[in-house]
């Protein structure tokens, strides 16, 4: 765990950023950018993770604590993504599962929603879609 | 096959169901100790008659097996278990840099399939650690077994195996991508590299092609199915050289595939623990039959006058000066020959008692020598005629036969050699059961047969008093 964040101060990607609750390795808190030319362009997303004690060779349960409006994210936050369940590897760490999530946010997979409204939505009325996760939107601060 | 097609669609369904979910026991330890392979039997002893009879020959040929935890690991646990397992039999600690600079140089394969170094170097780390560990360990393989049951670095192994798969996987696509139905990258993604992702023929085929073929080890995977026959059907991985020939008697790791899972399986002569009985060595008789040798030991008991004792050829044995060819014997102090005062008369009589005793006594003599092959003894016949009924071996001989042992002697074989095992002193390796063994209480074999069951003792029978008076009644009869 030490080496990972070693490796994100180092080399956090642009638009990515986490690091560990007061001092304790396990729970770490993440943000993320919406990625330009998606309806998430702007927002600025919060991010808990919590990792087993046999990480890395389980994945770290991640949830969104912002609001969000995705067809892959339902509405306590739980994300749909298969790297973080049965296809999770080893190899992953924080940072690509947050890449993973930033190009989740432009390209939901709608073959198996979450959220089924979202997914039709993304397809057929982009602006409502866009107007939706507008709504939903809301700053965290602390 | 009738039978399923009968069964209405629901049922058929919900066994389906039943058979994707039932997932192989996921307790005991990750790798276990040996235990004997007849327990593969007893499992088995209720299935149905295929498996009974696959089982049931399994022991005779493999006598030992480890568990493997069902966790969707134990397929490349029990690869990687085997090949340490199988360095540290082949008990060359060169052997082991070796590899470590083998799968060093394996890097390359790894970058081009675009994992980067920082992620997986504390996993080969682990490999390599465990590398050094396992050579400089010298514990029978206890320190391995520890390793390979911490689950973090057993975790850490599999790991950069499974990496090492997938790049192989990908740096050969034309030898596996007919195999798949996906593009190689996708496969390795969804089928290699996942922490919990069972190994299937195509990883285990590129895992043997990457890690356990170039150390020059073999793999027998033994299938153990439904399909008809009496054995298990075989599968074997040989190494080969440079020219692509096969490396002659590869160190070889068996393992033992259930659908879904793997188990190890051990031949006796895989077992570097256990060394079969000593049997008796010879040695000790062996040296009177050349009674020159002992005359130190026995020097006023000989039966015979040294010399008077011709050996054609010898001129050491012609008279109590050392001289001509024999001198090259002169070192051996053994070979004292001017200090027997033995008269040529007494061979008969005395013999009888003087020689079972101090024939035991001469072993040391024996030992020094070991250089120079004597030429073939010529012994009076009279002295084995009066000796032959202290010993009656003739009629044990047919037991002994077969042995080719090596008595690392410089003495050509002889058959008066046999008599020494029919001695009391040589004592009898374990080699068969007796009648009063196989009917004792000591004898476990019967929990092995899957219709044993025990007698139960009832209080009710044993001490009902109308029941004790018929008996009474009946003994007296």
């Amino acid at each position: 765990m030490q080496s990972e964040l070693m490796d994100f101060m180092m080399s956090a990607p642009p638009g990515i950023s986490a690091f560990p609750n007061d001092g304790n390795l396990m729970e770490w808190t993440a943000t993320i950018e919406g990625p330009t030319e998606t309806p998430y362009e702007g927002l600025k997303l919060k991010l808990t993770f919590t990792f087993p004690s046999n990480y890395p060779y389980a994945p770290p349960t991640v949830l969104f604590k912002t609001p969000i409006y995705h067809p892959n994210i339902d509405f306590s936050g739980r994300i749909c993504l298969d790297i973080l369940k049965d296809k999770w590897s080893a190899i992953y760490n924080t940072q690509s599962v947050l890449l993973s999530l930033q190009s989740l946010l432009g390209e939901p997979n709608n073959a198996s929603p979450l959220n089924g409204q979202a997914a039709e939505l993304w397809d057929k009325d982009p602006a409502e879609f866009k107007r939706k996760v507008l709504a939903r939107h809301r700053d965290l601060d602390d | 096959m009738e039978a399923f097609a009968q069964q209405p669609d629901d049922e058929l369904a919900q066994l389906q169901e039943l058979s994707n979910k039932w997932e192989s026991d996921a307790s005991g330890p990750l790798v276990s100790e040996r235990v004997s392979s007849s327990a593969i039997t007893t499992e088995y002893a209720n299935a149905d008659p295929v498996y009974q009879a696959k089982t049931a020959t399994l022991p005779q040929k493999y006598a030992q097996y480890r568990t493997c935890r069902g966790d969707g690991h134990c397929g490349w646990r029990a690869v990687a278990f085997s090949y340490f397992e199988t360095l540290q039999r082949m008990g060359n600690p060169h052997k082991f840099l070796e590899e470590e600079t083998r799968l060093k140089s394996l890097r390359n394969i790894l970058n081009d399939a675009g994992f980067q170094e920082h992620l997986y170097e504390d996993f080969a780390e682990d490999m390599f650690d465990l590398l050094r560990e396992t050579a400089a360990a010298n514990d029978g393989g206890a320190s391995l077994l520890q390793t390979f049951n911490d689950p973090h670095r057993s975790m850490s192994v599999i790991t950069y195996l499974k990496l090492l798969t997938s790049a192989w996987i990908q740096k050969h696509p034309d030898q596996f991508q007919p195999f798949l139905h996906q593009p190689v990258k996708a496969y390795c993604q969804s089928h290699i590299e996942p922490a919990i992702c069972e190994i299937e023929h195509v990883g285990m085929d590129a895992l043997v092609n990457v890690l356990v073929k170039p150390a020059g080890i073999a793999v027998e995977i033994l299938y153990l199915d439904r399909t008809p026959g009496t054995e298990v059907n075989t599968y074997r991985f040989d190494p080969v050289d440079h020219n692509n020939a096969a490396l002659p008697n590869p160190p070889t790791f068996r393992l033992l595939y259930r659908p879904g899972h793997y188990d190890i399986l051990y031949k006796l002569e895989d077992l570097p623990s256990i060394v079969p009985p000593p049997i008796a060595h010879p040695a000790e008789q062996r040296v009177f039959l050349n009674h020159h040798q002992s005359t130190q030991a026995l020097p006023s008991k000989l039966p015979f006058d040294t010399n008077n004792f011709e050996i054609p050829g010898l001129s050491i044995f012609s008279g109590p000066a050392v001289s001509g060819p024999g001198v090259a014997w002169a070192p051996y102090p053994t070979y004292d020959f001017s200090a027997s005062p033995i008269s040529p008369q007494p061979i008969a009589q005395p013999i009888t008692q003087a020689i079972p005793q101090p024939r035991i006594e001469a072993t040391p003599a024996y030992a020094p020598i070991a250089a120079p092959p004597p030429p073939p003894v010529s012994i009076p016949t009279e002295y084995y005629s009066t000796t032959m009924p202290l010993e009656p071996p003739v009629t044990s001989l047919p037991l002994y036969q077969p042995s080719p042992i090596d008595r690392g002697g410089p003495f050509r074989p002889s058959i008066w050699e046999y008599e020494s095992y029919s001695m009391p002193q040589a004592p009898h390796p374990p080699l068969c059961q007796t009648a009063i063994f196989r009917n004792s209480h000591y004898n476990t074999a019967h929990f092995n047969n899957p219709d044993f069951e025990p007698e139960q003792w009832q209080p009710d029978t044993e001490y009902n008093p109308s029941d004790r008076s018929r008996k009474k009644s009946s003994h007296s009869q």
